[in-house]
């Protein structure tokens, strides 16, 4: 298995039209610990931004702040040009109805079938017939290779399934912005190269935009266009790199090459307590 | 407290204010807690209130027949009924069997993001899943109330008939005779506010479940045990306002 960027870095330079997602010095404190620690990052239309890191680096608490979901500590988050911090619910809701969000446990409504699920944003936020409704969710869950599911409830279907339900839903009303915590767990290598491929034609013929929480790096490099990385440990909640596929793959940075190659020995400490093990596990330090 | 304010204005904004922000609220989902609040617990508020008017006859002519007054058996069983024993009854088993459920239910969407989901989704969730659950519980219990008063007296019916010797129309006559209307209403007033203070408790409760399974359990053990408060609080507040005023 290599890893090898899908594109090559051709892109027109972005810098003269508006960044859809704009973060300028985000702090958030959780329990006594900065889990998100002055992150700054933009992302154009049409880009799959990659954020990387590892388990409990602030990853999931970074992309909760973006879609509005908890509030920073401080800093300022800009989607579609417009601030959110401080937002009413009412604002907030207008916004959130341009993004889509694909949760990592895939959160659907456990009493409702496969089909409302999906066809729930759309009979709630469009005036559309049932048999139209219908039809859309056909194709939705033709997306995703789950035709002929519509009747079955989240609990009668396998946690690869769900996560694609979930991905129908969250496409459902055809977002300008995806966001996807960790869209590829638990799908086996097909359906992980099938999610891959919608999330890139999605992006890269339509122009949506994509921001995606993955420690899946094969599907990172194949889909991203940008990757940041969140450092564990001292640099909690911080950025350690960042650019496209091609410059995070040249990066020097031991604990980012660790990262993407998967290897047991580096930088990364495996416990993050420091002193002695010994003492420590006998209690007498 | 300041929470469970809000959270009941909130539900009252979504029903005033929903229909004209074309967000009302589905009729669909209003009659599918109907079913799952209300209709499923018939079998359950019919057999306890049917077993309450059975005991009361007999309790009551235990004491009356000493006295030879065992014909007002009847009016004993359906005043009480009316009055006191069936909207509270109904109250504690609905508590026990839906407002349970209720917390349960909205607990676990909680913790398994389902509720957030629903945020991101620009979906209100008071709106989506209090206020159905809500205007279901404020039509079901009064009914469930008047449901449980009658199989009460049939209760009431079956020990006088059978075991006093007393006969259908003279049982019939003696209860519509000492039961007045107000009774009737005061009870069902009554149902109403249980009904209220049930449901904006249990929601209350599973809305605001933190950590896992073990969260969902203590929400639903304090929403039960705070709306048995409650009611009983309330019981006795409106029966003083019904005996004073």
């Amino acid at each position: 298995m290599s890893i090898a960027p899908a594109v090559e870095s051709t892109e027109v330079p972005k810098a003269e039209s508006e960044p859809v997602i704009e973060v300028c010095d985000l702090y958030k404190e959780l329990g006594g610990r900065m889990v998100t620690n002055g992150v700054t990052l933009k992302v154009y239309r049409g880009d799959t931004m990659i954020i990387m890191g590892g388990s409990g680096c602030g990853k999931s608490t970074l992309l909760r702040q973006i879609i509005g979901a908890i509030k920073p500590t401080s800093g300022s988050i800009k989607i579609f040009g417009e601030e959110i911090t401080g937002m009413s619910e009412t604002e907030m809701g207008r916004i959130s109805r341009r993004f889509g969000m694909l949760f990592q446990s895939g959160a659907l409504l456990q009493s409702m079938t496969v089909g409302e699920n999906v066809a729930l944003p759309i009979m709630e936020h469009s005036e559309v017939d049932e048999e139209i409704a219908e039809l859309i969710v056909k194709m939705k869950l033709e997306l995703v290779g789950l035709t002929g599911f519509e009747d079955l409830k989240p609990a009668e279907i396998s946690g690869g399934m769900k996560k694609r339900v979930a991905l129908a839903r969250a496409l459902a009303l055809d977002p300008e912005l995806l966001f996807s915590d960790e869209p590829t767990s638990g799908l086996d290598p097909v359906m992980t190269a099938v999610v891959d491929q919608l999330t890139t034609d999605l992006t890269r013929k339509l122009g949506m935009t994509a921001v995606v929480v993955t420690h899946d790096m094969t599907s990172a490099f194949r889909i991203g266009t940008k990757m940041i990385m969140l450092g564990t440990g001292l640099m909690q909640g911080k950025i350690i790199a960042e650019g496209t596929p091609q410059e995070i793959l040249k990066n020097p940075d031991p604990m980012l090459q660790q990262f993407i190659k998967g290897e047991a020995d580096g930088p990364i400490p495996l416990r993050l307590s420091k002193g002695d093990y010994l003492k420590r596990l006998l209690g007498t330090n | 407290m300041s929470s469970y304010l809000h959270l009941n204005f909130s539900v009252l904004y979504w029903l005033v204010v929903g229909p004209f922000q074309k967000q009302p609220v589905k009729l669909r989902h209003v009659f599918e807690q109907i079913i799952r609040i209300g209709v499923e617990a018939l079998p359950m508020a019919g057999l306890t209130a049917f077993s309450i008017g059975l005991t009361l006859a007999m309790q009551a002519s235990h004491e009356l027949g000493k006295l030879g007054a065992n014909i007002y058996v009847p009016n004993l069983v359906a005043v009480s009924l009316l009055r006191e024993l069936g909207p509270l009854l109904i109250g504690v088993i609905v508590i026990g069997r839906s407002g349970s459920a209720v917390t349960a239910e909205l607990g676990t969407m909680r913790v398994s993001e389902e509720i957030e989901a629903l945020g991101v989704m620009d979906i209100n969730p008071v709106r989506f899943l209090v206020v159905p659950r809500f205007l279901a519980m404020l039509i079901m219990l009064p009914v469930l109330t008047v449901f449980g008063n009658y199989l009460g007296m049939v209760g009431g019916w079956s020990i006088c008939r059978f075991a006093l010797d007393m006969n259908t129309a003279g049982y019939i006559m003696r209860s519509v005779e000492s039961a007045q209307l107000a009774d009737l209403y005061s009870g069902l007033c009554k149902s109403f506010v249980f009904a209220w203070l049930i449901i904006t408790i249990a929601c209350h409760a599973g809305l605001r479940v933190e950590g896992g399974a073990e969260g969902v359990g203590v929400a639903t053990t304090q929403s039960v045990v705070h709306s048995l408060l409650a009611i009983l609080i309330a019981n006795a507040v409106l029966t003083s306002l019904f005996f004073f005023f």
